[in-house]
């Protein structure tokens, strides 16, 4: 079985538009577990429930954004090796900086293809 | 169907724009109030960064490049560099309209709407020199993972109590009855709250919530679930409640996060509500914390809100969809509509066969024909709510007409709306659009005066309308008031001379004269101004909303202002009517168009001439029309041995007595339009299929005897 197989990905975002991209794109890389979340306070109680290898968040968000999001992650000894992508819209300097600090994996600056995604995939988890 | 999934993608983020473009202008409105909270702020900024995220995905240009400089400015207010004034607010106003053309063309693959370049230019001058963003790339190192396959055991046995992720407080305030009676507000407390650290609250909303109203105001019936993201001493929350402590209960426990998505809901839930619950873990379906979830300045702001006329969903500042909602497809809707309609009609067919076939009243087919017809309506209901909808951006719609309509005239209106949750059926509401534009428009230009005029008049100069909506009896009204001059009586009634429409010498209560507006041609050229006289008069406006069912009046009080109340159908589905009988033809007339029926007795009958009669309805002289003769089944003929009249109204109170062979019986029938091929036949409304499978034609009593047009009321008036 490939890493494509068993990688499982919770895509954290709050608009439906921008989940059902970042999904289509991971369908066409061959993802076969994607897991999705509206806001962070969803994705943490997801992640408590069914752990998965890597969350891919988008930055902007109601309540929670994605460097708080990673920020909680980070802080809880079950979650805290997860894998962690911030989406952005604006690679802006002070929200990479901060995403550093908390151990980010990698960031994506939109928009992206799905040859975008899959690069930034790969710096992380390898080859897929 | 589309089964192209880019494509299906793209048409749920122009649904979800509309979505976006929504909180933004309720973003606005409170900006525009003076709350200049850093959440207010940010679901503005939000908006827009989330158009242009999505935007970007499909390569539309020019909403991306429009939303962005949007949204510079926007990063500007939200990092407290830009302090946005009056102006700077209108204009934000104005670059939501111009985002929003920009979305709406973009979705029609249309030219984008001209004045994009002086919209952007007027974005740009707001910001200081120094604020140009700076998108440089950023140096950054992937941080690769080592993955392991081996997840840990399922969800199942991790207990909420095994998650160490906790910090802050959980607070659970119900007040007791005695809270507002000793002048403690709810509001206030939870501000305070908030000052401790930020706190995500969750108003707790009884199923059940009576309307609001002044005898309840000091009965509590919500309570709240408040989330306080900061590690603080206990006794520094208690200290909030301090006054409140023997009032109120208080629940303060240690935050888990696992609490905060359990959902919040008040004890008396209904157990049906709770099996349609999804499943725990679910993904997709399970609903998001933060959904129901706001923060507190937004929160507090929504309070001083209008009521809602019914318990809505939480207030909800931001624009994502929960979960739990489906978007579906209307002509999905429509569909089940039409069947529901076949249903009912179906249904009645085969009640009368079973009571043709002699069945007995005790027999179980007609019990289990009884609970049929029970189910069937509730069906029916069920379907006819999905259509409906928050009257809400048409509202929104009509904020932009204000906006744009007193710009173009010098005046200052604010626009203020009630009742934007009442829901009415989604095709109403398209319907609704044109007249309310034009009625709004006539309010701007000539309802209000200038403000020097104003101020003459000792009333403040920014003028009032204000646009409501509230269900009644059945029906929905909407109205729209200004308090402005009201209406100039002795100038219309000038214009109506002029115009031919009354005689010179014509005397006409204050009602009548009101009702002059609404005669076609009366819109005359010298009232012509470049925003309400489009050739669009009151009688455009009257003729579009009687064909949506509902009526128009006016009231208006000289010097404090006009009003003009449209009450309309909830459904255009379904009707109730009145089965009746004329010259061997099964006629329906709306029940709402009767008043009265009765015998007709010979002695009440005044001929006027060969044609002409009048009936004597207790101490009025009405029109009388033999309904058979009038649609043209039956010549003339000896009325005074036929039964029964109706007597019918218009909305203006015009009266008619309609004579029928016999009432058949009352009851609802599926609307049924004619279709295209018939055009307009005078008199006749629409069409529907009886239970014996009969087709019959549903009436216009007003149509049939007025005919639209002409008035012989005020001509018999008149000299």
């Amino acid at each position: 079985m490939s890493i494509r197989d068993q990688l499982q990905i919770l895509v954290v975002d709050d608009m439906s538009t921008s989940r059902g991209l970042i999904v289509q794109a991971l369908e066409a890389i061959g993802i076969k577990h994607i897991h999705l979340a509206s806001t962070g306070e969803e994705a943490i109680g997801l992640l408590a429930r069914q752990p998965a290898h890597l969350v891919l968040s988008d930055y902007n968000m109601p309540g929670m954004d994605g460097i708080q999001l990673l920020g909680h992650l980070r802080a809880n000894p079950r979650t805290r090796g997860v894998g962690f992508i911030l989406i952005t819209g604006k690679a802006d300097r002070q929200i990479v900086e901060s995403g550093k600090s908390f151990g980010m994996n990698n960031f994506l600056k939109k928009p992206f293809d799905v040859q975008d995604l899959r690069s930034c995939l790969e710096a992380v988890v390898g080859r897929l | 169907m589309t089964t192209d999934p880019m494509a299906e993608i793209r048409t749920s983020f122009f649904a979800e724009c509309d979505e976006l473009l929504e909180s933004l202008q309720d973003a606005l409105n409170l900006m525009d109030e003076g709350e200049h909270d850093s959440e207010t702020i940010n679901v503005v900024f939000r908006a827009v960064h989330s158009i242009k995220g999505g935007a970007g995905a499909f390569g539309l240009d020019a909403l991306v490049s429009f939303a962005h400089q949007y949204e510079t400015v926007m990063d500007e207010v939200r990092s407290g560099r830009l302090v946005p004034d009056a102006s700077a607010i209108k204009l934000f106003f104005r670059a939501a309209d111009m985002l929003q053309d920009i979305v709406r063309t973009t979705r029609d693959e249309q030219h984008p709407p001209p004045g994009i370049e002086d919209m952007l230019a007027l974005l740009k001058a707001l910001l200081h020199e120094d604020a140009q963003e700076l998108d440089e790339p950023v140096a950054f190192t992937p941080l690769g993972l080592s993955l392991e396959f081996d997840l840990g055991a399922p969800a199942i046995d991790v207990a909420p109590a095994e998650i160490d992720d906790d910090f802050g407080w959980t607070i659970t305030f119900t007040p007791n009855a005695g809270l507002y009676a000793s002048g403690n507000e709810a509001l206030l407390i939870l501000r305070s709250l908030s000052n401790l650290g930020h706190c995500v609250i969750r108003c707790l909303v009884p199923e059940d919530l009576p309307p609001p109203d002044e005898s309840n105001a000091e009965t509590p019936l919500l309570s709240w679930r408040i989330i306080l993201e900061e590690d603080v001493p206990e006794s520094d929350i208690r200290q909030v409640f301090d006054f409140v402590n023997d009032v109120c209960q208080l629940q303060i426990s240690p935050r888990k996060v696992i609490d905060d998505l359990a959902p919040t809901r008040p004890e008396r839930i209904s157990p049906t509500a709770e099996a349609a619950l999804p499943p725990v873990g679910s993904t997709s379906a399970k609903k998001p914390a933060g959904d129901d979830a706001c923060p507190i300045s937004s929160a507090a702001s929504k309070v001083s809100l209008v009521p809602h006329p019914r318990p809505a969903r939480p207030v909800d500042t931001n624009a994502h969809e929960p979960a739990t909602m489906v978007r579906v497809d209307m002509e999905k809707i429509d569909r089940l509509v039409n069947l529901i309609g076949e249903l009912v009609i179906n249904q009645a067919m085969l009640a009368q066969s079973v009571e043709t076939a002699g069945m007995s009243q005790q027999s179980d087919i007609m019990a289990g024909l009884e609970s049929f017809m029970t189910l069937t309506r509730d069906i029916k209901e069920s379907v006819m709510t999905i259509r409906a909808q928050p009257v809400k951006s048409l509202f929104q719609r009509m904020a932009r007409i204000v906006r744009e309509a007193s710009a173009s005239v010098e005046k200052e209106v604010r626009l203020k709306s009630v009742g934007e949750y009442t829901e009415v059926d989604k095709t109403v509401i398209e319907r609704l659009a044109d007249p309310l534009t034009q009625m709004i428009r006539n309010a701007v230009d000539h309802g209000l005066e200038r403000p020097d005029v104003r101020r003459a008049a000792s009333k403040p100069p920014e003028g009032q309308i204000t646009l409501s909506a509230s269900h009644r009896a059945g029906r929905v009204l909407i109205e729209i008031e200004d308090d402005g001059a009201g209406i100039d009586r002795p100038k219309v009634r000038d214009i109506a001379i002029q115009k031919r429409l009354i005689a010179p010498d014509a005397s006409l209560t204050d009602a009548e004269i009101d009702q002059l507006l609404f005669l076609p041609g009366f819109s005359t050229a010298t009232e012509v101004s470049a925003l309400s006289g489009r050739g669009v008069g009151m009688d455009v406006v009257k003729a579009a909303i009687t064909s949506l069912g509902g009526r128009i009046t006016t009231t208006s009080v000289p010097g404090q202002g006009t009003k003009f109340s449209i009450s309309l159908p909830l459904t255009l589905a379904v009707l109730d009517g009145m089965v009746v009988q004329a010259a061997g033809q099964t006629l329906v007339v709306p029940l709402s168009a009767i008043i009265e029926t009765a015998k007709l007795e010979e002695q009440n009958i005044h001929r006027l001439s060969a044609s002409g009669m009048m009936m004597r309805f207790r101490q009025e002289l009405v029109p009388l029309f033999d309904l058979g003769q009038k649609l043209g089944f039956r010549d003339m003929r000896d009325i005074a041995a036929a039964g029964i009249v109706l007597l019918t109204v218009q909305e203006d109170g015009r009266r008619a007595a309609l004579i029928v062979d016999a009432i058949m019986e009352q009851r609802q029938v599926v609307i049924k339009g004619l279709g295209q091929t018939c055009g307009h036949i005078p008199g006749v409304a629409a069409a529907t299929i009886l239970g014996d499978g009969q087709i019959a034609l549903i009436l216009d009593p007003g149509d049939l005897v007025w005919g639209g047009a002409s008035s012989p009321h005020f001509d018999t008036k008149a000299g």
